[in-house]
């Protein structure tokens, strides 16, 4: 066997390509000597170490457990042994590793952050359910506790506060603060987007600017307001598109190319480069699911819009104009 | 953060990839992972109800002293940090579980040459080498990939963060699959030489420096 046969047979091997027979002469080779041996560890361990495992995070892996957890219930294998201490290691990473920027600097106040590319949820001492989507942080106040009930939001969060009307829930944001007594709403304040919204669900909210201007909104209203020119609009709440976050998809309802490009980035934890001056009149509709991925995402824009695109380095894409 | 919460967020990532060097399938791989947390969240807790039924005002035990294996090790040699004894002790047990689970499964006959590469290398590791996972952190494994020229850093890329086949590879990068194969393998050698396994000793004296107080 000469010695780029062998390389190619070790490089098929790694990539589960290797069939029975051929997998038996790499198996011969590697018994030939120590060197071969070594040469082969060497170059596996070096592709295991290379491994994707793309985001790193955590709070990924909790969410992978969570859906393992949730296969296995569905395919209705006897699990539950082995799911309750899954479920008690879920728990103490919900509860702890979420909280992990906490202890270190002030021990009071507990913040909570996302990272690009997943979604996070939580629920606070008073009930309350939160939900983070990618790239978002919570904070409590210093002295959160039932009876004083208020959070800061960078990013986006949907809300299902738990009633009680004696003590607000309030949520505040670098634009604006939204207070509640038990509802279900969505903020989202991301600091790049050039418009904020908060869109109410369930119950009543009351909004009020940093400028001191209020707004008492309704269900099924949502209130826009434009980062840079302060400008507000009242519109109608589209449910599903505010809700499909929480649910694990990715829809957008007519908004600028420029927008979509930044949820996408968010939501894939990727960069994607474009010539602004060719797209920015451009406006989207559609829905993925989150099972696609980029590249499909990718490919599916290539079909409805004149784009091609190309991939720049890790986790970064060029988009490209190409007139029909 | 506890302990426990603080080790897993450290090593999860790296012990999924080690425990997947020798079992290939993901969920077995995370499975056997998680066994090994298990068993250490369960000794805590067992560990933490003796000790408080014993010792009624005593700060509340931690991981290190849970796990008797490392707290036997750590009377032994006490300059050496806690953490370093509890990472080996984990990779330990990841290679443990999955010996024991390349063992145990019935060897379908197709498979039997993949599986005896896999305990061949297993013995390999069981013998005290390092393997790249368990010496170095990952972001230094993926700044080295980064740091390969642009040919090498392409191909490792697409067949291992988008999982791409070498057949694949070749059609999107229209070259021939042999071309793909001794490139991947040109590519994997190149790295390993980036990736010279001496950080050992620094790495230890960074984490003696940092070493846990609690």
């Amino acid at each position: 066997m000469g010695i780029t046969d062998q390389e190619r047979m070790i490089a098929r091997y790694l990539n589960g390509e290797l069939t029975g027979e051929d997998t038996a002469g790499l198996l011969r080779w590697i018994n030939e000597s120590a060197a071969n041996r070594k040469l082969f560890v060497e170059i596996k361990d070096t592709w295991d170490a290379a491994s994707k495992n793309k985001d790193r995070q955590d709070e990924q892996l909790l969410l992978f457990y969570k859906t393992q957890a949730e296969k296995k219930r569905k395919a209705g294998l006897p699990v539950w042994t082995a799911l309750s201490s899954a479920a008690m290691l879920i728990l103490a990473l919900l509860f702890g590793v979420l909280r992990q920027e906490t202890s270190s600097l002030t021990s009071q106040i507990e913040s909570f952050t996302v990272p690009m590319g997943s979604r996070s949820n939580l629920i606070l001492a008073d009930g309350t359910k939160v939900n983070l989507n990618s790239g978002s942080s919570l904070v409590l106040d210093d002295q959160f506790s039932p009876q004083n009930r208020i959070v800061r939001l960078t990013g986006e969060g949907y809300f299902e506060v738990t009633a009680d009307s004696r003590h607000p829930f309030t949520v505040k944001t670098d634009k604006f603060d939204v207070t509640v007594t038990g509802t279900k709403f969505n903020v989202s304040s991301y600091a790049d987007d050039r418009n904020n919204s908060a869109a109410l669900l369930e119950g009543k909210i009351r909004l009020r600017l940093d400028n001191q201007q209020e707004f008492v909104l309704e269900p099924g209203q949502k209130l826009s307001i434009d980062r840079l020119t302060r400008n507000t609009a009242l519109e109608v709440a589209d449910r599903v598109s505010e809700m499909a976050w929480v649910n694990g998809e990715f829809v957008f309802k007519e908004i600028p190319f420029p927008d979509l490009i930044r949820r996408l980035e968010r939501w894939y934890d990727v960069k994607l480069v474009y010539p602004r001056e060719a797209f920015d009149s451009m406006v989207y509709s559609g829905k993925f699911k989150n099972q696609e991925t980029i590249w499909q995402v990718l490919d599916a824009l290539k079909l409805t819009t004149p784009i091609d695109y190309r991939k720049r380095s890790f986790r970064e894409f060029e988009l490209i104009y190409r007139p029909m | 953060m506890s302990d426990f919460d603080r080790i897993f967020k450290k090593y999860h990532t790296s012990l999924f990839l080690y425990a997947q060097k020798f079992v290939r399938d993901e969920g077995i791989a995370l499975d056997l992972v998680q066994d090994v947390f298990t068993a250490v969240w369960e000794k805590k807790i067992a560990n933490k109800r003796a000790q408080s039924r014993k010792i009624a005002n005593k700060r509340a035990s931690n991981l290190f002293e849970a796990l008797p294996g490392v707290s036997d090790l750590r009377e032994a040699k006490k300059l050496v940090p806690d953490e370093e004894y509890l990472k080996a002790y984990l990779f330990q047990s990841v290679r443990n579980c999955c010996m024991n689970h390349l063992k145990h499964e019935k060897v379908v006959q197709k498979h039997r040459e993949q599986q005896i590469l896999s305990l061949t290398e297993l013995q390999y590791y069981q013998s005290g080498e390092k393997s790249l996972i368990e010496k170095e952190n990952l972001d230094q494994i993926w700044q080295a990939i980064n740091s390969l020229s642009d040919i090498h850093r392409e191909i490792i890329e697409l067949s291992r963060f988008e999982g791409l086949k070498n057949k694949e590879i070749a059609e999107r990068l229209k070259i021939p699959l042999r071309t793909v194969e001794t490139r991947l393998f040109r590519a994997l050698s190149a790295l390993r030489t980036k990736l010279p396994g001496k950080t050992f000793i620094a790495l230890f004296l960074f984490k003696f420096d940092k070493m846990i107080i609690r």
